[in-house]
């Protein structure tokens, strides 16, 4: 016996995460207690080989000033003290320059581009017409018969990036859903709504210059969700979402 | 043992070998190029080479049946010139206001870590609770569907992935050329 077609229409979207970059800065607790486990450390260990030889030298330097006449030991003299190996490694580290941690869209706060807070995760946002409106949603497209859920969330992501997106999708299983009913002009007894499906996926590939993305889109951090999406569709979406 | 001989000689006796198969004077004369015995026969000589395997054998079998050494963990043994006097540090003891710091800023951080554990904690519960909730209203919907859903993705794993650094990568950074030579010492049993 077939079963009755249900009233609701099937949605799957993705969430596309570009994970971090770079390591968030630590909490204030955490450098105080990295400084505090950094000193037992030094008072319980002992002299390294480079440490001995630094306080021998030392000791030479010092005896050889209180002592001017005593010249036997400029014979056996080291031509490389180990102080000055320290001073040609500090030299050497102030000349590297490392890439900033902030970078260029940070600062002008370009929400499209991929290089913006890098310590924390983006997640794609595209601006669809539902209905007569346009809203700022995760991608999502419409589940036809014959695919599953996940190949459905699959064809959302490659509508809006392409093809040759490379993302690692986290499983079969959905992670989140969102139901809603259709405003009542539009409602019938075979179409009272629809039920959005979340599925999450790892963003692999590092730039998307390739990607010819058709509609707006965005990537923007959990925080600034809130700027974008509504408020029932946002309690839904920050269920699954860790930050 | 004929050179001793010779010097305490006198220096003008030249003395002649009678034939090359007598190299020394007071050594046995063998007028004749005479071998040992004659040939041994074969049999014994292949027993007595059998009976030699045999022992080898039994020597191998017996440092095989020996219990295998232990591989000794290098980072476990402290090398004996660590142990000298004179590498101890000599710092001034902790006042009692720093072990008064210390102990504060460890019970603060135990505090620190228990709220991170229990936020964690939360998060992974709503995690699972929104995904049990979708899988309810896909079951709700389609029998196939949430079948489909349930089934383990074989591709997930193994999933590997680089983890972040303090710095993003510098673009056209060139590393300095060198050759790394491992000089790790590996045992076998």
């Amino acid at each position: 016996t077939a079963a009755a077609p249900r009233p609701w229409r099937l949605f799957g979207a993705m969430c596309l995460l570009r994970l971090p970059r770079i390591t968030q800065p630590l909490e204030k607790e955490e450098e105080e207690m990295a400084a505090l486990m950094e000193q037992i450390e030094l008072e319980k260990s002992h002299y390294s080989d480079h440490e001995i030889r630094k306080l021998e030298e030392e000791e030479r330097l010092k005896r050889r000033k209180e002592s001017i006449y005593d010249d036997d030991e400029a014979a056996s003299k080291t031509v490389i003290m180990a102080q000055d190996l320290e001073d040609q490694w500090e030299q050497k580290l102030l000349r590297f320059k490392p890439a900033p941690r902030i970078t260029d869209a940070d600062k002008n706060n370009n929400r499209t581009s991929l290089d913006r807070k890098l310590d924390r995760n983006l997640m794609l946002l595209v601006k669809q017409k539902v209905g007569n409106q346009e809203l700022w949603l995760l991608p999502q497209a419409e589940w036809q018969p014959g695919e599953t859920l996940r190949r459905t969330a699959e064809r959302a992501m490659a509508t809006f990036l392409g093809d040759h997106i490379q993302a690692k999708i986290l499983g079969n299983a959905p992670y989140g859903i969102y139901k809603y009913k259709f405003p009542r002009a539009i409602r019938t007894d075979d179409n009272m709504g629809a039920k959005v499906f979340f599925f999450k996926a790892f963003l692999q590939s590092s730039d998307l210059s390739q990607a010819e993305v058709k509609e707006d889109y965005l990537w923007v951090t959990k925080d600034e969700l809130g700027d974008y999406l509504k408020a029932e569709y946002l309690k839904k979406v920050n269920r699954f979402l860790l930050d | 043992l004929c050179s001793f001989f010779f010097s305490s000689w006198m220096p003008q006796a030249v003395l002649f070998r009678g034939s090359h198969w007598q190299s020394s004077l007071l050594a046995f004369r063998a007028s004749l190029p005479m071998r040992a015995q004659p040939k041994k026969k074969k049999k014994v000589d292949v027993k007595r080479e059998q009976a030699q395997k045999d022992r080898m054998r039994k020597k191998i079998k017996k440092l095989e049946k020996a219990a295998p050494e232990m591989i000794p963990i290098e980072d476990f043994i402290t090398p004996l010139k660590y142990s000298d006097s004179n590498r101890v540090r000599s710092l001034p003891p902790l006042s009692f206001e720093e072990t008064e710091r210390r102990v504060l800023l460890l019970k603060k951080w135990c505090l620190f870590k228990q709220k991170q554990d229990n936020a964690e904690k939360k998060a992974i519960q709503s995690l699972v609770e929104a995904q049990q909730e979708a899988l309810k209203e896909l079951r709700l919907e389609s029998e196939e569907l949430y079948q489909a859903a349930i089934r383990r993705d074989e591709e997930l794993f193994p999933f590997e992935r680089d983890g972040p650094n303090y710095t993003p990568p510098l673009p056209g950074y060139d590393p300095p050329e060198g050759k790394c030579v491992d000089i790790t010492k590996v045992y076998t049993q």
